[in-house]
């Protein structure tokens, strides 16, 4: 590996953002293909973060910080990206906090958390209504989303989306993953979600599980 | 009133520690003044905004913000009231809040329940509130109840007044709303409180409910929150502001500084209301921890909410304002050795800092799953305090060099008339083992759960809350019947 992927993959580690956004730009300056430097540079970074987080050598705050730092990485190297034909793409996921719950923390963890296992994440935020989350499946075509609901006066909403998409014709083409303290397997089966996590890193297995499924 | 209702136990203030030194606590104040005032709160409805704005706060209308001068903040906290009543329905459980006493509230507001007959852990219902609103009204450590889970079996859209049904019917002791956070939903509690307190005079003069507000950590106000809480002082309903911040995700990583934090948001809470309703009785809440950096959950229980709430309580009574302090909320999935250390700590923390209510009793894995076994552990924590606090059992009398000659070295108090005199002062633990080692095996080795379900299923064996009058029950049904329908929680009907 070249030292400057690997400078990449230590300031991504370190949370050095400048630094990243920097190499970055070398990186690519210097002809390297932008999937390389997405690939082996900045998703092997987070890769490896997920692996010390797991551990307990890395701690919440520093996944968090390093997803942004990846986004930020990301959008320099897209724009050389989308210009090649052949280019592989992620899967993609949406994640939201249903409408009339403002409790977004778990549901930003979890996003971050996808993100290191290489999944193309939208975060639409807390509050969002159920319009909404099916305007953006139209748009993204997504293959999983991810609804969290912490309230018992909100987790219904997460059956709501369900029928929207069944009610749009979407459901099949969208797996529904759903999440939030109050939220239990047996609630996600009661109403036909097709997965559960009560955790971020078992939301990431089912994350994979589900977009490998669809695949 | 009498000052100290005699069937609740309180807590008198008779011992006091400042976790602040007096320069900290300036350093806090004068930052909390800048963040005010520099940064500003986030404030959702856009008549409230221009209120303030009218108030003299300086007002971003395009991007909500509402910048309070310190001035503002100093006139609100000179508007509220240091002293006022939380009254109860069955009057002798009125509490005075007088800065010289703390007062237990039931917690909330859990999502499950940790079930004391099959130990099950289940989604929470009304029934289950119910049977906790007639325990805690059998407990006299008891003083206040929050909504200790949630209705989850009732219509979404009326759970809260569900709720507030099940407490009325259950206990007779002053309830505070924290699940009721909407306008709309805030007017359905006062109809209901209107009713059982005998009408709207009656209720602005006996507030038998009380209600708070959350903030929306960091430094919002979203949602109806502030609407709520003038639906509320308008009835004369006291309403506070409570803030639920974590450190490293809505509050900042160091405990003073998500002190600095809490008291901006707890500050401009106060400030709007007094903008609204100007004297309008409220208190200060606080109920702080940190994240778990590894999971992310709210880890309560640990030494920075120790620091928090003593920080807080004290701002509090520097300010002239009745506190509302997070304690007792252990992060323990079960009433065992980490329950007990974090709880009886935090205890301690609540009572040395002077609150004037702590909140509260019973939950577990921090504020997520509700035990009524834990509830009977947490006031045997409170009255053990209350004998610490009760200078009274601890005096000195001026005879007892007498006692002691009378006994003289080598002879024992055993059978001595003052100790036949003076013995039942003793603390008499309900819940704590002492049991010889012998009577403990033979009992079965019962641990501090088991002896607390016995003392549950024991209490709900016998004790029945003082009833309703005739007919509130049904009006009560037919409010919450019509605010289902959706013709309920009008604007002054
Ligand atoms: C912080 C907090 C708040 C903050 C939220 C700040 C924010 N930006 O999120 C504030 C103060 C705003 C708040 C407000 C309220 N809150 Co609140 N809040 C909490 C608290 C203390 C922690 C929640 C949290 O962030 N946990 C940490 C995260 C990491 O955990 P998590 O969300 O569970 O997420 C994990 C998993 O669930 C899972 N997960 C989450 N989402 C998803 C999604 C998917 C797809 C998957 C697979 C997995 C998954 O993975 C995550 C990571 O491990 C909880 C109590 C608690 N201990 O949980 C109460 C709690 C959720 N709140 C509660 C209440 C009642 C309220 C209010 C009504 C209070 C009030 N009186 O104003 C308001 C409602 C506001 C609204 N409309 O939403 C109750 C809910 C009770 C109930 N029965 O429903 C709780 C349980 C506290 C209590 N006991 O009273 N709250």
């Amino acid at each position: 590996m070249s030292d400057l992927l690997k400078s990449l993959q230590e300031a991504i580690l370190t949370i050095d953002e400048e630094t990243a956004l920097k190499v970055t730009q070398e990186l690519l300056d210097s002809g390297m293909e932008p999937e390389e430097i997405l690939e082996s540079g900045m998703t092997e970074a987070l890769l490896e973060l997920g692996r010390r987080w797991n551990c307990g050598e890395a701690f919440l705050p520093e996944v968090v910080a390093a997803a942004g730092i990846f986004e930020r990485c990301s959008a320099i190297v897209e724009p050389a990206l989308m210009a090649k034909a052949d280019r592989k793409v992620s899967d993609k996921a949406i994640i939201a906090t249903v409408k009339g719950d403002l409790h977004d923390l778990g549901k930003n963890i979890v996003g971050a958390m996808m993100k290191t296992v290489g999944l193309e994440v939208h975060d639409l935020g807390k509050n969002v209504p159920t319009e909404k989350i099916i305007e953006a499946v139209k748009e993204l075509q997504p293959k999983l989303i991810g609804l969290s609901a912490l309230l018992t006066t909100t987790m219904p909403e997460q059956e709501n989306v369900i029928k929207a998409l069944e009610e749009a014709g979407l459901r099949s083409a969208v797996k529904v993953m759903v999440g939030g303290a109050p939220v239990t397997q047996e609630w996600a089966d009661r109403i036909g979600a097709d997965g559960y996590a009560p955790n971020a890193p078992e939301a990431v297995r089912v994350a994979l599980e589900l977009t490998q499924v669809a695949a | 009133m009498t000052p100290e209702a005699p069937s609740i136990r309180s807590l008198p203030r008779t011992l006091q520690a400042d976790a602040l030194t007096p320069a900290a606590l300036e350093a806090v104040h004068a930052q909390t003044l800048t963040v005010l005032e520099e940064v500003g709160v986030g404030v959702g409805g856009e008549a409230m905004c221009r209120a303030l704005a009218d108030a003299g706060a300086e007002v971003d209308l395009s991007t909500k913000r509402v910048r309070f001068p310190a001035g503002m903040i100093e006139k609100a906290l000179e508007r509220s009231p240091r002293t006022y009543v939380l009254a109860a329905r069955v009057p002798e459980f009125d509490l005075a809040i007088d800065g010289q006493h703390s007062y237990l509230a039931v917690d909330g507001c859990a999502a499950e329940i940790l079930d004391h007959e099959t130990g099950e852990r289940r989604p929470s219902t009304k029934q289950d509130l119910a049977m906790a609103m007639r325990l805690a009204d059998a407990l006299p450590e008891i003083g206040i109840l929050w909504q200790p889970m949630s209705a989850r079996d009732m219509p979404r859209k009326s759970q809260s007044l569900h709720e507030l049904h099940a407490q009325f019917a259950n206990s007779g002791k002053h309830i505070q709303m924290m699940t009721a956070v909407t306008p709309e939903v805030a007017r359905g509690v006062v109809e209901i409180a209107r009713v059982v307190a005998g009408g709207s005079e009656a209720l602005r003069r006996r507030p038998i409910i009380s209600a708070f507000e959350c903030s929306l950590s960091p430094l919002m106000y979203e949602d109806g929150a502030l609407e709520a809480a003038q639906v509320y002082a308008e009835a004369g309903v006291p309403c506070g502001f409570v803030v639920m911040p974590i450190s490293c995700a809505t509050g900042p990583a160091t405990a003073a500084g998500t002190l600095v934090q809490s008291n901006a948001e707890i500050l401009a809470g106060i400030t709007a209301l007094q903008v609204l309703v100007p004297g309008a009785a409220t208190f200060y809440g606080c109920c702080a921890t940190v994240m778990d950096l590894r999971s992310g959950a709210a880890a309560c229980g640990g030494p920075e909410d120790l620091y928090l709430q003593m920080a807080a309580a004290q701002l509090a009574r520097n300010y002239g304002v009745p506190s509302s302090i997070g304690t007792f909320a252990t992060g323990s999935k079960i009433p065992d050795w980490q329950a007990g250390v974090e709880n009886g700590l935090s205890g301690f923390a609540s009572v040395l800092a002077g609150a004037d209510l702590m909140c509260g009793a019973g939950l577990l894995f921090g504020a997520r799953v509700y035990s009524l076994a834990e509830m009977v552990l947490d006031a045997e924590i409170f009255n053990l305090l209350h004998y610490l606090t009760d200078k009274s059992a601890m005096s000195l009398s001026d005879s007892i060099a007498q006692v002691i000659e009378s006994v003289g070295p080598g002879g024992h108090y055993l059978s001595d008339k003052h100790t036949l005199q003076n013995m039942r002062q003793q603390w008499m633990p309900k819940l704590f083992d002492r049991l010889s080692w012998e009577d403990w095996e033979s009992a079965g080795q019962p641990g501090p759960q088991e002896l607390a379900n016995e003392r549950v299923r024991s209490l709900l064996s016998t004790h029945e809350p003082p009833p309703l009058d005739d007919g509130v029950e049904d009006e009560i049904l037919r409010i919450i019947d019509a605010f289902e329908r959706g013709d309920g929680g009008n604007e002054d009907e």
